[in-house]
């Protein structure tokens, strides 16, 4: 069968013939990945393996070399005083829409054939934003239009690389899900602009038809496999002149999901399409790997962890449609109470830069623990996107995605200061305040340079006084 | 009886004075014979002759013969039979070639009926760009390879006078629209029908990645790219099925004939190339991984940002048909107007040096119109880029010869040699330093190098636009620069909305504006889809966002950026 | 030893109240806003308190008597008969004010377009007051107070004059229980610059006009504002003479001059949303050629205006710290350091969270993030208490812990900006806020759920 091909084949390209690239304007100068180094005397919260004060950090190759007291730096290592301050693993934002030039192929009830990672623009400047939030890993999800959405990109915020180099290697393949008001479009088609047609109705346009569509599809993928089977079956005997079944980009991703072979990240709010959702995927035999948003999961904590299932979810938003009225900001302490991987995602390029802060009202809200809080934007996001044998927290020969805080990242006093990924820097303060003039000055030439300073204004603003 | 006659000759002869108007033909008229006999042997001396092929030739002496030239040389011998013209301080180049657009085919050819499976039932006819359709196809309006250029084209000399002031000779030529646009032609830009103007077709096959408008699918750019792969997969499935019905068809189910899956098989066995459509660096790389993905032989057409990707190119062997439509700096800004952002300041200085870049990196290009609205700019930015380091001959080369080898006619075009068709570019002055085109010979016929009748076509969406979004969540201000290739548009969102580039845009010949672009708004950053009416240089519509009810937007843009008190902005040059 | 007892009793009925007991009323979308306690002697001891004029006291004492704050000190005495609580280990902070929010006239903004009463049809309503659309038993009202957030104001927006904000305090069974004033500030949305909105602008885009059009039809939707603050002036005069000389022809009514009156006479100031430098030069030019005092609400361009705004002495609501940078090259801290930036320069400053009245209960960490970015915590913290108490002229009532007020105060585990931190005890008006909410009473049926 030749179904996982094609997904290598879009992500596997050469890096020899990334040549150049377009640096965006902030872009950080990136050195040699080979240089290591060593950031000393911080308080370090490995989130899995407890904190430590005045502790170094020896970054080589990309990778968490060594965590200790007193370490020694190699020769040529950057050397990074960070007494004071405190290091976390980079944030892990499990629901982003960033840098995606495409969010919704909205036109067809089940688009599982569509990619983000397609679409995908490395000099979105909100990821550079985010950094400086310290988020080096963001899960680009196909928006919430339709029940069976398109495939997600798992990426690294390597601003100012190519775009394969941003995709995280080794993260398991996802598609998204979405169930309720967004998929209905009941919350959307309930005001009419005058003169304007009203837009055409897609089905489902009720939750009881969300179920058919998944029923259907997988219905449709599971015979679609029995027919690549019997195909093989033929082939395995020996018979001859056989022409192979099309090829349906539309089911394929549908029969790796059956396969457990791509995570479901489905969007969701009400508890009982959660349920519905949970007891097709057990019919069809797969689990779903996280439950986006699912406000209302504390309902069925139990059910949920029964399932096997993550829950990715908003600290406190809520009341903003029917559907996420019954919200509340105990919802990730249930679920974590109940045995749930739950995690704190932004579906913001605008919440995404304080996560930090998010996590902390988890600490108010469900009582957890600094640690448990700082899972939620960490280590259970790397669980539920597959990846933390490599990310989320920090451990040594864990990849070096990590960021430098002015202080206990759990305040809302604290902002990261430097942000690594892979050991390299992808944002820092200080750097920052250089590009600002760097930019000025390159404006300024460029302005130059087209025939004299900027257009005078069409037309001077009324009641405007000069001062 | 005589009185019918009449009035029927009459009706003809008005019909064909408009599309018609060429030199060498009267007006049909019944009953008298229409061809005129008249000699075409020309004689060019004491010219300049810029052959391309061999040395420039300072003083020399070009003949014609009915549609060939049949000598060059210093010494050529002006034969008795022919009309000659001096050359003497003039300078003549191969005939230019526009190495891609739609020249020749109006913007607005009307659908066929039927098209689509299931045909025949009218679908809710989308707003935007008209989608040509073949006759009896099984895709969907914008899905459908089989659709031929040469069915398109129309024979309107007045269309050519823009062209034809800017040098060009002849074009490759493609329908504007679509995901498979369809197969494109080599073309001549004068001739009194189609199949006169037309040399070779099909050329190649075109990719544009513009999603459809109105909802169907494919309608983003993601979707764009699933039904490329799945069309071509099918296309592979179909010439499986085929070669093994063509084997052996007994007891086996006839294969369904589908015109357009037939229509990619030459593709497919990398004979026919596959001109796409990409000008930022990553809808270049884009479009190379879509070719690898299935071994096809790319193309890349617009190729703004093709520097970037110079190295990659050149590794691949992929040439580029370089848009000369450079990114214009807004003419004006509105009072509120938010900058622009020095990523856009920077595309526009370097857009001329892309050009030296790629024939340093040895990277093969042709230079194509790219939408240009103003023609003016043609040769104008040709010499931007030859300022900025592309060399006279090269330039010359990007015009002439590189686009008749990349489709496959440099044994008619491209040069000035024996035997080749005669199209010649004549200009007093060197055209890549402020000379200025004078005549042209097309298909051996002369034609008048005139200004075009607007000397400054309005571009119909590019510019900076101050628009007002209202949505559930308020008003919200924001600034939207749009720069426009052809009917696709991108650019860049800024204000209320948060910052955001825009990819994925499309403008039709009558103004129907969409765009998706990501916008944060407090809650969450959602995808917005704005599709609105130009209006000259108002635009209004509405604005779709998953999960929210419609919003509505409305905005202006500086008088100078479009028609300048120009009523509604129907007026378009009706290439690409 | 009556402290002891007395605490007891209270923390009792506290958590009563917390839990939903005896509590009959059930409003409108399953909404539940426990109902305050009565306004009985309260003192609250051994607490550091943060009084919010700058004097913190580390270890002391706030009493609290019939609604206001009658005791604050390191010593002060407790009357017979208060009830205490021991604070030991806890913050006293006076209460919070959002100067820009829509509680109580938004619900659900999506989907539920009948729960919104943000925005009259019109473009020119200045009698409309939020004060009658504000629904006491929104859910809003309970999640918002229990981190602190005491007091809000509540606005109309949308059209021209979008009409009168109105200033409350979160506890109450109806607006008048609520309202500290009901007519508090009159909204006018001045037309844009350079935009084409409202009203001509979409003419203007049929029309196929362009800019300098729009800037021409924005110039005539201002002569029109214009019109009617002069008509109302005119009409205020008309009646003040007719009061005194009843020989004059009687004016008739009419209700919307009448509601401009007010502002055109500097007793109500006017807020204007404008976010664009080049708007809030506009907006601070025409108040003053109309004789309105302005507050400017948005202020995202306000640190490039700072000089001017000091010079014309108009104070700011910023509601946009946590946007994004609006254009892409602005740095990534361009509205996170906004306030620190006025703070500099000297221009009166609050902190809003903004319109989105679910989320006014981030309002602390919005003031957090500002201070993250160079505003000096105290500054932070008097940015969402004394200073929106100082624009919006109620500083003598709140914004502070000083004798006199009114006891608007939040007892805290901590720092009332960290979102760690948990409120212990509430206050408003001088009387307990029972901590429950809509979310706690949900966590309280489903958290255990097997």
């Amino acid at each position: 069968m030749k179904i996982s091909l094609l997904a290598a084949c879009a992500l596997a390209v050469p890096a020899t013939i990334v040549a150049q690239q377009a640096t965006p304007s902030r872009a950080m100068t990136a050195r040699p990945a080979a240089a290591p180094t060593l950031i000393k005397n911080a308080t370090v919260l490995t989130v899995t393996k407890g904190r430590f004060e005045n502790t170094d950090i020896l970054i080589q190759n990309g990778k968490i070399a060594q965590i200790g007291k007193n370490l020694t730096a190699p020769a040529g290592a950057q050397v990074i005083d960070a007494t004071g301050k405190y290091v976390m693993p980079g944030i892990i934002d499990p629901h982003s829409h960033s840098m995606s030039d495409a969010v919704n192929e909205g036109s067809l009830s089940v688009t599982s054939m569509v990619r983000i990672a397609d679409v995908l623009n490395p000099t979105a400047i909100n990821i550079y934003r985010e950094l400086a939030g310290g988020v080096t890993t963001i899960n680009v999800l196909h928006g919430s239009a339709n029940t069976i959405g398109g495939q997600n990109a798992t990426v690294k915020l390597k601003y100012g690389r190519p775009v394969q180099e941003m995709l995280f290697a080794g993260a398991p393949p996802g598609i998204k899900f979405a169930l309720g008001e967004n998929v209905t479009q009941k919350n959307r088609s309930n005001v009419v602009i005058p003169g304007q047609p009203s837009p055409p109705r897609r089905y489902p346009t009720s939750r009881m038809g969300q179920e058919e569509v998944l029923r259907d599809a997988f219905t449709r993928a599971r015979d679609y496999r029995t027919g690549w089977e019997e195909y093989r079956a033929k082939v395995a005997k020996g018979e001859k002149a056989l022409v192979a079944p099309r090829r349906d980009l539309e089911l394929e991703p549908l029969v790796e999901v059956m396969e457990g072979k791509r995570l479901v990240h489905a969007h969701s709010y009400r508890s009982d399409e959660m349920l519905m959702l949970l007891n097709l995927a057990k019919e069809f035999g797969f689990k779903v790997a996280t439950l986006q948003h699912g406000l209302d999961g504390y309902k069925i904590a139990s059910e949920i962890a029964q399932a096997g299932t993550g829950l990715s979810s908003f600290a406190d938003d809520w009341s903003y449609k029917i559907e996420a009225y019954d919200a509340i900001p105990y919802n990730v302490a249930i679920l974590l109470r109940h045995g749930v991987v739950a995690t704190i995602n932004s579906d913001s390029d605008e919440r995404a830069r304080r996560l930090n802060i998010d996590a902390a009202k988890l600490v108010r809200y469900g009582g957890l623990t600094d640690d448990e809080a700082l899972k939620t934007i960490t280590y259970n996001g790397a669980l539920q996107l597959g990846v933390a044998d490599k990310v989320g927290s920090l451990e040594v020969g864990k990849d070096a995605d990590l960021a430098i805080w002015s202080g206990d990242p759990l305040s809302v006093y604290s902002s990261a200061e430097t942000t690594f990924i892979e050991g390299e820097i992808y944002f820092d303060k200080k750097r920052d305040l250089d590009m600002r003039e760097k930019m000025a000055k390159e404006r300024a030439a460029l302005e130059q340079a087209e025939r004299g300073p900027r257009p005078t204004r069409a037309t001077q603003i009324p009641n405007e006084d000069d001062k | 009886m005589a009185l019918l006659t009449r009035r029927f000759t009459m009706a003809t002869t008005a019909a064909l004075a408009v599309s018609a108007a060429l030199p060498s033909r009267a007006p049909a008229q019944i009953g008298v014979q229409c061809e005129r006999n008249a000699p075409e042997v020309y004689a060019i001396t004491n010219a300049r002759i810029v052959p391309v092929s061999g040395a420039v030739i300072e003083r020399g002496t070009i003949v014609i013969r009915n549609g060939v030239i049949t000598a060059v040389g210093a010494s050529a011998a002006v034969p008795a039979d022919a009309r000659s013209i001096d050359g003497a301080g003039l300078t003549v180049y191969p005939g230019f070639i526009d190495a891609y657009g739609s020249l020749g085919i109006p913007s607005a050819a009307a659908p066929a009926a039927g098209g689509g499976r299931g045909a025949g039932a009218p679908t809710t006819a989308p707003a935007g760009p008209q989608l040509s359709t073949a006759p009896n196809s099984l895709h969907p309006a914008g899905q459908q390879p089989e659709i031929l250029a040469v069915d398109l084209l129309k024979a309107d000399a007045e269309a050519m006078a823009g062209p034809e002031s800017a040098g060009l000779t002849a074009a490759l030529t493609a329908p504007s629209s679509g995901i498979f646009m369809g197969r494109s032609a080599v073309i001549n830009l004068a001739g009194a029908t189609t199949q006169e103007m037309l040399i070779k077709s099909p050329v190649a096959m075109h990719i544009g990645f513009s999603a459809a408008r109105g909802g169907g699918y494919p309608n983003s750019l993601m979707g764009v790219f699933a039904a490329l792969r799945q069309m071509l997969l099918d296309a592979q499935h179909y010439g499986e099925l085929d070669a093994a019905y063509a084997k052996n068809p007994r007891g086996m189910r006839r294969p369904e004939n589908d015109p357009s899956l037939a229509a990619l098989q030459p593709v497919l066995a990398r004979q026919m190339p596959v001109i796409m459509l990409a000008s930022t660096q990553r809808e270049i790389e884009r479009a190379l991984d879509l070719a690898k993905e299935f071994n096809i032989r790319p193309i890349i057409a617009g190729g703004g940002e093709a520097y970037l990707v110079a190295d990659r190119l050149k590794a691949e062997g992929v040439p580029v048909l370089l848009s000369v439509n450079f990114p214009k700096r807004p003419t004006n800004a509105a009072p509120d107007a938010d900058p622009e952002p020095l990523r856009v300041l920077r595309e526009r200085a370097e857009a001329p040096k892309n050009p030296a870049k790629l024939a340093q990196a040895g990277v093969k290009f042709a230079f194509e119109s790219g939408g240009i609205s103003n023609w003016a700019d043609f040769n104008t930015n040709i010499a931007s880029a030859v300022t900025s380091g592309l060399t006279a001959d090269q330039a010359l080369r990007a015009l002439t010869i590189t686009p008749a080898e990349l489709f496959g006619v440099s044994d008619r075009l491209g040069t000035i040699e024996v035997g080749k068709i005669a199209n010649l570019t004549i200009s007093r002055g060197d055209v890549f330093a402020g000379g200025r085109v004078t005549k042209l010979f097309i298909d051996g016929k002369p034609v008048e190098a005139r200004a075009p009748v607007t000397a400054n076509a309005p571009s119909m969406a590019a510019g900076t636009w101050t628009l007002t979004v209202t949505l559930d969540i308020g008003e919200k201000p924001i600034t939207v620069a749009l720069i426009e290739e052809g009917d696709r548009i991108r650019g860049t969102l800024q204000g209320a909305l948060g910052s955001a580039q825009i990819s994925d845009g499309s403008v039709s010949a009558a103004g129907e504006l969409r765009f998706t672009v990501s916008i944060t708004l407090p809650s969450a950053t959602e995808e917005a889809t704005f599709a609105g009416q130009i209006n000259g240089n108002a635009v209004r519509g509405t604005v779709q966002i998953v999960g929210h009810p419609p919003g509505s937007f409305v905005g202006t843009r500086p008088a100078a950026e479009g028609a300048q008190g120009q009523q509604g902005g129907r007026r378009r040059p009706p290439q690409r | 030893m009556t402290h002891l007892f007395k605490r007891a009793t209270l923390g009792v009925s506290l958590v009563m109240l917390a839990a939903g007991a005896a509590l009959p009323v059930r409003a409108q979308l399953g909404t539940f806003n426990p109902r305050p306690g009565p306004q009985g002697t309260y003192a609250i001891r051994n607490a550091r308190i943060v009084t919010g004029t700058g004097a913190d006291i580390a270890n002391g004492t706030v009493i609290i008597s019939g609604g206001k704050i009658v005791g604050v000190g390191a010593n002060a005495a407790i009357p017979a008969g208060a009830q205490t609580i021991d604070g030991t280990g806890l913050s006293v902070y006076p209460g919070m004010i959002d100067g820009g929010t829509t509680l109580g006239l938004n619900e659900i903004p999506q989907g539920a377009n009948a729960t919104v009463d943000v925005n009259e049809t019109g473009s020119f309503n200045p009698n409309v007051q939020a004060f009658y659309g504000i629904n006491p038993h929104s859910a809003h009202v309970g999640v918002t107070r229990v981190v602190g957030v005491t007091t809000v104001v509540s606005r109309p927006t949308g059209g021209i004059i979008s009409g009168q904000a109105t200033l409350l305090n979160l506890a109450g069974d109806t607006p008048p229980q609520m309202a500290i004033a009901p007519k508090l500030a009159m909204v006018i949305e001045l037309p844009r610059s350079g935009f084409a909105g409202r009203g001509f602008g979409a003419f203007l885009a049929e029309q196929g006009g362009n800019t300098a059009d729009a800037t021409r039809a924005r110039q005539r939707q201002v002569d029109s504002l214009k019109q009617m603050l002069r008509d109302a002036d005119a009409y205020g005069k008309a009646f003040d003479a007719y009061a005194k000389d009843k020989a004059l022809p009687r004016p008739e009514h009419d209700v919307v001059l009448a509601s401009l009156v007010p502002a055109l006479r500097g007793e109500m100031p006017v807020i204007f949303p404008a976010d664009a430098a080049a708007d809030i030069r506009s907006a601070v030019t025409f108040a003053e050629e109309m004789h309105l005092k302005p507050i400017i609400i948005g202020g995202r361009d306000a640190a490039t205006v700072a000089p001017f705004l000091k010079q014309h002495n108009v104070p700011v609501i910023l509601t946009g710290v946590m946007d994004l940078p609006s254009r892409e090259d602005d740095p990534y801290d361009a509205n996170y350091s906004v306030p620190a930036k006025l703070l500099q320069a000297g221009v009166k400053f609050a902190i809003s969270q903004g319109a989105n009245s679910a989320d006014s209960r981030s309002l602390p960490y919005v003031a957090g993030m500002a201070a993250a970015n160079g505003l000096p915590k105290d500054e932070a913290l008097k940015s969402v208490t004394l200073y929106p108490a100082q624009i919006f002229g109620v500083a003598d009532k709140l914004g502070t812990i000083e004798v006199g007020k009114m006891a608007n105060i939040v007892v805290t585990t901590g720092d009332m900006l960290e979102a760690r931190t948990d409120t212990k005890f509430l206050f408003i008006d001088g009387r307990p806020i029972p901590l429950g909410t809509k979310h706690t009473e949900l966590n309280g049926m489903f958290k255990d759920r097997p």
